[in-house]
């Protein structure tokens, strides 16, 4: 049994202690927001965080969670109206969607650690997340706007 | 965490000839029943368990393989090149346990390396330290273990051959190279000072991992916290020969022996992680400070610590490097997709959680085994930075991938020279970790 | 009972309930039912369905099968085409509320299954609102005809003094709403195609919504984890599979398993041979369990041994070789071959004959192909985001040896198509596994690796283009031939096109050959390469094959304007005379090159075409009609690059683009597709592309396969032409210009032509050195 919580409620999930995260929240706890791209910590898509620090859930073992703290897109703002999500859909920026839970949930962490980003910033922290579909001029714009800024460089 | 101090046992040659024999002949001491725990003076035991955080007693003589065992009831095995040795129970049980050691058996034991029937004890068991322990702390140890709960535990045997498996060979050893009695102050400094001394040299028995060793696997007197490697990892020189880039000041020793966090200088993972976490967490937050405060003193911070600013400007300006624009570079392309969303900085200091690799001691040391353990392992929410988790790259990057990054971290955020054989010790290290930590989710 | 136990009989019920009432009822579990505290491991766990969208309450009106409105005044649009990005069925539901004078707050959309009623379902080749537009204004028509004309009943005027205005009929003062209509008048009225033909559209100058500025109706569900995907869907009692892959695409046979390792494996249930007589998946063998991880490390440890097929060591190099050897001899399909093209080319004041290659490339397309098949009744399910159902269901019934009738696919949200959902291969495999257990639910999901080694890469193609010029420099006749492999012949071989003496071809590995230019007698030949054919299956690629074409004309007719002293601009504009068959015809093409010269007037005014730029820093140029002949988009394009001399690294710094897709419908969608597009053509250009060794790809996942990401943006400037004509396609031809502008604009900069694909820094390097010596 590891146990953790997940969006603010104590869970505990009987698994392989090397499942990766991913599977749990996906399969075990239905949460299916948080996806598969990669497998190997290099796209982004299953980006969550882990005491509010966004975390390939990919490559992360259950085991090494124990007693952290995880939130996932489902569970980063109740109504799913986080700032970035806001931003997100006035900028009409997914397409497909399907990279845009962990590019939201990178975004997120993101401009808690830098409020005011430049362009060099941006291109340095979610140059982890790949888009598929290459919204990438929407996601920088999106980011601006989230963080109430149009500073360029 | 000591499996590397376990080669000590095989690595005595037999320079321990029979002249030594009577020298290392101990007698046995007599057996006592079990002291009642209630005899012990309660403040006696609650020194007692800052004693036995303070030296990690836990850690070695805890079960951690086949899912864990009770605590303190020993057969947590070491591995040496020449077999297994798995460490005694030190529980209160009288017939597997230390329940019929009297408190001068015990005494004997720490200070000398000899069990109750006078057997020398491996010196995996590091008595060169805990000689220096004072007669008081001996002694709030014994109350704090004597009254812990008695666990009948069975052990695996030990399975060193011929004639490493000979107990009477360690007597050479310890003639050799322990020097017993207590800690002396040193009256050229201050208390807090020697009280930190006193515990890094004793109790906590730093040098035992810190400290290169020599052919016999004795600590070399002539390098003492040098540096060494154990398990796999570098335990880092404590000494001014730590090459990081910002000096390890005392805050940011007190920091990570505190908290498993050196804002600076990285996280406290692989077999120091525990050391931070589960020890010196909980023992007198002054006592920390003092440990803290005696190898701020052994690395020269205080002269060394001018260049720091440049250091750390340099550290910054170098973190953002090749991340911004367009790249065709093979090695940066890995890690812009792998690292940099969760180690870029930017700014005057580094974001708490995001970890500088340009400081980074793993970055800095003389072999990449620190930098490549991490990978393979990432770092846990119980290690490190508390409550926040590296992942595991141990699926996620080859061996290849991993001697990229590696080469490319060490040219472009560092100023020291190349490391050489990167994929060769990623497949080495790689190998040691036995069951891979994760499914291979490809 | 454990709450665990509780949970999945609930949902059982809940399932059995909804069950014996319609499809329609299967909606999507509550996002955090899983929330439950204390979960175990199990593949019993509740449903997981797409959202069936807004379904019109009972008493719904239904003109036609594309629309309906109900009493309450809601409107659904039926969409068939997949989602996958372009928000197609916004753009598609806009088209019908138009028509139909809808208040576009009250529709909503459903994506539906399959069932042959509504024909061709395949969503792919920009096709989806240039092949809806007719059909779709003419079902909103037809609505608005009947709402109109039951509302004058009910309020007492005539007909044609009441006007239709955003869900309301009114005539003067008075006024009714559609819902209030529909639960009035019940009306029942429904036309037959030709009715529907036959009825007045509304002009241009009166759409309200068409060309519009809105937001796309996908969009909230995908910022906040509750749009489904195919990866997401789950039954009850479901185990899930994973594919241990032949070592060739054909023709591998499975000699012997040993399982003993995988049975160690706690949750590992079998593995299953697969017997595939529709002959999509020889040789694969799936692994069962009853977790995806447990599946994962499961197929890791399962021996098997295979005969492998005979392309084993089929290497990039050879199918180029293949290729070569093919132009050289007799064989193909002339699309164009216009008489004396040989001797023209022959008889030129000189000639100039260049080779041009691109390596191979794979979708990786964000969410790894997957299924979800069971048996239900006496009918097969398939749940999997799908981009082709009216081609894969009867291949999936040839597999289970079922009648077509017996197959139904359930299409989800699409995590990526880019045309790797155009093919059926990882649907097959999860269904033929449910069979061999009987119908039980298994969810095939192949792990990122698995999905590259099998991937319908756009195959590796080599083109070599002969021109004769006459005395002024101008190509005078010209000699186009392009191989590749062929995916039309190899998954859909009936779709095949047609060329000269009926000879069928693929025309999307041909398309952008067939160019609007004036160039005297022209040959275009397409010839598949056999070897590439068999060693891998050759896939459709957004843009398919203008995503290459267009590297070779393009950078060929620069080539030739510098040759012969002409600016690339006005050499290409002399070529577009829009005469004989470049004159285009109504409705797609009307204007023909005419349209194509202005994309390329209006774009090389954006840019500046030719003015002073830093050293080694340039601008190039490229033009393509998106990518079919019969429905073009007119498209040009310019790069600014800057290339370093001492890395070979280049950046590309600026794109301009201007596209004709006549009318625009979603204009804000059409912005964002063509800027992924765009970026498409950035990443192939010079990011991305691996090559096939040992007859498999090299690369397999992202550490050495590494697509444009987001440091690598340049600055972009889009502009659409404003007209009214019907709408061609947006998804893909902003790619098609990128790769040979590059290519132009590096020549520009440094004076080196490159002429394989993609572009890297060691191939600039080896040019700039060849160029020294020389
Ligand atoms: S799926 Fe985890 S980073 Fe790609
Ligand atoms: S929106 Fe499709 S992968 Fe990003």
């Amino acid at each position: 049994m590891t146990k953790f919580e997940l969006n603010g409620k104590p869970v505990s999930v009987d698994a392989p202690d090397d499942t990766p995260l991913l599977w749990v929240l996906r399969d075990d706890l239905m949460l299916t927001g948080t996806k598969f791209g990669c497998g190997i910590g290099e796209c982004g898509a299953c980006t969550v965080h882990v005491g509010g620090r966004a975390t390939r859930s990919c490559i992360t073992p259950l085991a090494s969670i124990e007693g952290a703290s995880i939130t996932t897109i489902e569970g980063l703002d109740p109504d799913g109206n986080h700032p970035v999500q806001v931003a997100w859909r006035d900028g009409q920026v997914p397409q497909c969607g399907y990279c845009q839970s962990g590019q939201i949930m990178q975004a997120a962490s993101f401009l808690k650690d830098f409020p005011h980003p430049t362009d060099a910033e941006i291109d340095a922290v979610m140059g982890g997340s790949l888009c598929r579909c290459m919204t990438y001029i929407r996601i920088r714009a999106a980011i601006k706007q989230a963080a109430g800024t149009t500073t360029h460089e | 965490m000591l499996k590397r101090i376990a080669a000590i046992a095989v690595a005595l040659a037999v320079v321990a000839g029979g002249g030594f024999l009577i020298y290392a002949w101990n007698p046995a001491i007599t057996p006592i029943a079990r002291p009642n725990p209630a005899a012990f003076p309660h403040d006696a035991v609650a020194r007692g368990e800052i004693v036995a955080n303070a030296g990690y007693c836990v850690e070695c003589h805890t079960r951690a393989d086949l899912g864990g065992g009770p605590e303190l009831a020993g057969d947590y095995k070491m591995n040496t090149p020449f077999g297994a040795l798995f460490s005694p129970n030190i529980t209160p049980d009288v017939e597997t346990g230390i329940g019929t050691w009297s408190e001068a058996a015990f005494r004997r034991s720490m200070y000398r390396g000899v069990d109750r029937d006078g057997a020398h004890l491996f010196p995996a068991f590091p008595f060169n330290h805990f000689t220096k322990m004072s007669e008081q702390d001996i002694s709030d140890l014994y109350a704090y273990l004597m009254t812990r709960p008695a666990v009948h535990m069975t052990h695996r045997a030990n399975t060193l051959p011929f004639p490493f498996n000979l107990r009477i060979l360690e007597a050479g050893w310890a003639l050799l190279f322990v020097s017993p009695g207590r800690y002396q102050p040193d009256p050229s400094h201050d208390a807090m000072w020697n009280r930190g001394a006193y515990l890094a040299e004793g109790d906590a028995h730093c040098g035992a991992c810190h400290t290169p060793r020599n052919l016999l696997m004795a600590e070399k007197s002539s390098a003492p916290y040098d540096g060494a490697v154990i398990d796999g990892w570098i335990a880092p020189p404590l000494n001014a020969h730590n090459p990081t880039p910002v000096v390890w000041t005392e805050d940011e020793l007190f920091a990570y022996l505190r908290t498993g966090v050196a804002p600076l200088h990285g996280s406290a993972a692989g077999p120091m992680s525990p050391v931070a976490h589960r020890y010196l967490g909980r023992i007198p937050e002054s006592d920390v400070r003092a440990i803290a405060h005696y190898f701020a003193t052994m690395d020269d911070a205080a002269h060394r610590q001018f260049q720091d600013a440049a250091a750390l400007a340099a550290a910054l300006k170098a973190s953002g490097r090749d991340l911004s624009g367009p790249q065709h570079d093979a090695a940066v392309r890995l890690y812009q997709g792998a690292c940099a969303a969760c180690h870029y900085n930017a700014g005057s200091a580094p974001v708490l959680g995001r970890p500088e690799l340009a400081l980074n001691n793993a970055l800095w040391l003389d072999e990449p085994n620190n930098l490549y353990q991490v990978m393979l392992h990432g770092i846990g929410a119980s290690e490190g930075q508390s409550g926040i988790a590296m992942p595991s790259f141990y699926a996620g990057l080859t061996d290849a991938d991993m001697a990229r990054i590696a080469a490319y971290l060490r040219a472009t955020r560092t100023t020291l020279p190349p490391w050489t054989d990167l994929e060769a010790k990623a497949a080495k290290l790689r190998a040691a970790v036995g069951p891979p930590p994760i499914n291979a989710s490809h | 009972m454990s709450r665990l136990e509780r949970i999945a009989r609930q949902s059982d019920k809940a399932y059995a309930a909804r069950h014996d009432l319609s499809r329609r009822g299967f909606l999507m579990t509550s996002l955090g039912a899983g929330l439950a505290f204390g979960f175990a491991r199990s593949a019993e766990a509740a449903q997981h369905f797409p959202s069936a969208g807004t379904l019109p309450g009972g008493g719904a009106f239904e003109p036609n099968i594309w629309c309906a409105i109900a009493p309450d005044g809601s409107v659904n649009v039926n969409i068939i085409r997949a989602e996958m990005g372009q928000h197609i069925g916004t753009a598609l539901a806009r088209i019908i509320a138009d028509e139909m004078e809808a208040d576009w707050s009250q529709v909503g959309i459903t994506y539906v299954d399959t069932d042959p009623k509504w024909g061709l379902m395949v969503t792919g080749g920009s096709w989806s609102v240039w092949m809806t537009w007719d059909v779709f204004r003419q079902a909103g028509a037809a609505a608005r005809t009947v709402m109109v004309d039951e509302g004058a009943k009910i309020l007492g005027v005539p007909a044609d003094q009441c006007t239709a205005r955003n869900g309301v009929v009114s005539a003067g003062a008075k006024s009714i709403s559609y819902g209030d209509i529909v639960a009035r008048a019940k009306p029942t009225r429904s036309f037959s195609p030709d009715e529907m033909a036959k009825l007045p559209l509304k002009p241009a100058g009166e759409r309200r919504l068409i060309g519009q500025a809105t937001t796309a109706l996908d969009i909230p569900d995908k910022t906040t984890g509750r749009a489904v995907y195919g990866i997401d869907a789950r039954l009850p009692n479901m185990l899930y599979g994973r594919p241990k892959l032949p070592p060739t695409r054909y023709g591998s046979k499975v000699q012997s398993v040993d399982d003993s390792e995988a049975r160690k494996v706690a949750g590992y249930e079998r593995y299953i041979v697969l017997e595939d007589p529709s002959g999509t998946v020889p040789g694969w063998v799936v692994v069962l369990a009853t977790s995806y991880p447990a599946a994962i490390r499961a197929t890791d440890a399962l021996k098997v041994t295979w005969v492998a097929g005979d392309t084993a060591h089929v290497s990039e190099d050879d199918i180029i070789a293949h290729g070569r050897d093919l132009i050289g001899k007799p064989g193909g399909t002339r699309i164009f071959d216009d008489p004396g093209n040989a001797q023209a080319v022959a008889s030129a004041h000189r000639t100039i004959e260049r080779e041009y290659i691109t390596t191979s490339v794979a979708h990786y397309a964000l969410e790894p192909v997957n299924a979800l098949a069971r048996l239900d009744g006496d009918v097969w399910e398939i749940h999997c985001g799908h981009q082709w159902q009216s081609l894969w269901l009867p291949v999936m019934a040839k597999a289970l040896q079922v009648p077509d009738g017996k197959v139904v696919m359930r299409t989800y949200m699409l995590g990526g198509g880019f045309g790797r959902r155009l093919g059926g291969d990882y649907a097959i495999p999860a269904a033929l596994a449910s069979k061999e257990i009987g119908g039980r639910p298994v969810k095939l999901v192949l792990t990122r690796s698995d999905d590259m080694q099998f991937d319908t890469i756009r195959s590796p193609s080599l083109q070599s283009i002969k021109a004769g010029l006459d005395e002024h420099g101008a190509i005078s006749a010209m000699q186009y031939h392009v191989t590749a492999g062929w995916p039309t012949q190899v998954m859909a071989p009936a779709f095949m096109a047609k060329g000269l003496d009926n000879q069928p071809y693929d025309q999307f590995a041909l398309s952008g050959a067939d160019h609007w230019y004036e160039t005297g007698p022209t040959l275009v030949r397409a010839i598949s390469n056999d070897l590439a054919n068999r060693t891998f299956c050759p896939g459709w690629l957004r843009s398919v094959s203008a995503g290459w074409t267009p590297w070779a004309l393009e950078c060929f007719v620069d080539e030739a304007a510098h040759e012969s002293g002409h600016d690339p601009l006005d050499y290409r504009l002399s070529m577009l005379t829009a005469q004989g068959r470049n004159a285009g015809k109504a409705p797609s093409s009307i204007g023909g090159a005419t349209r194509q010269a202005a994309v390329l007037k209006r774009v090389a005014e954006m840019a500046g075409w030719g003015r002073q730029l830093p050293p080694d820093t340039a601008l190039g140029l490229a033009t393509t009609f998106g990518q079919e002949r019969e429905m073009p988009t007119w498209t040009a394009g310019v790069a600014q690059v800057h290339v370093d001399r001492k890395t070979g690294v280049v950046t590309c710094q600026k794109l301009w683009l201007v596209l004709d897709a006549g009318t625009i419908v979603h204009p804000d969608g059409a912005l964002a597709q063509t800027q992924g597009a765009a970026l498409w053509g950035l990443s192939m250009a010079l990011f991305e592309g691996t090559r096939v060794e040992q007859g498999r790809l090299a690369a397999h996942n992202l550490d050495n396969y590494t697509p444009l990401r987001i440091a690598d943006v340049p600055d972009m400037d889009i502009v659409f032409m404003e007209n009214t004509e019907k709408p061609s396609g947006l998804g893909e031809p902003g790619v098609t210009v990128i790769a040979p502008a590059i290519g132009n604009a590096i020549f520009r900069a440094v004076g080196v032509r490159l002429r394989t694909l993609p572009m890297r820094p060691d191939d600039v390097l080896a040019a700039l050195r060849d160029q020294t010596r020389s």
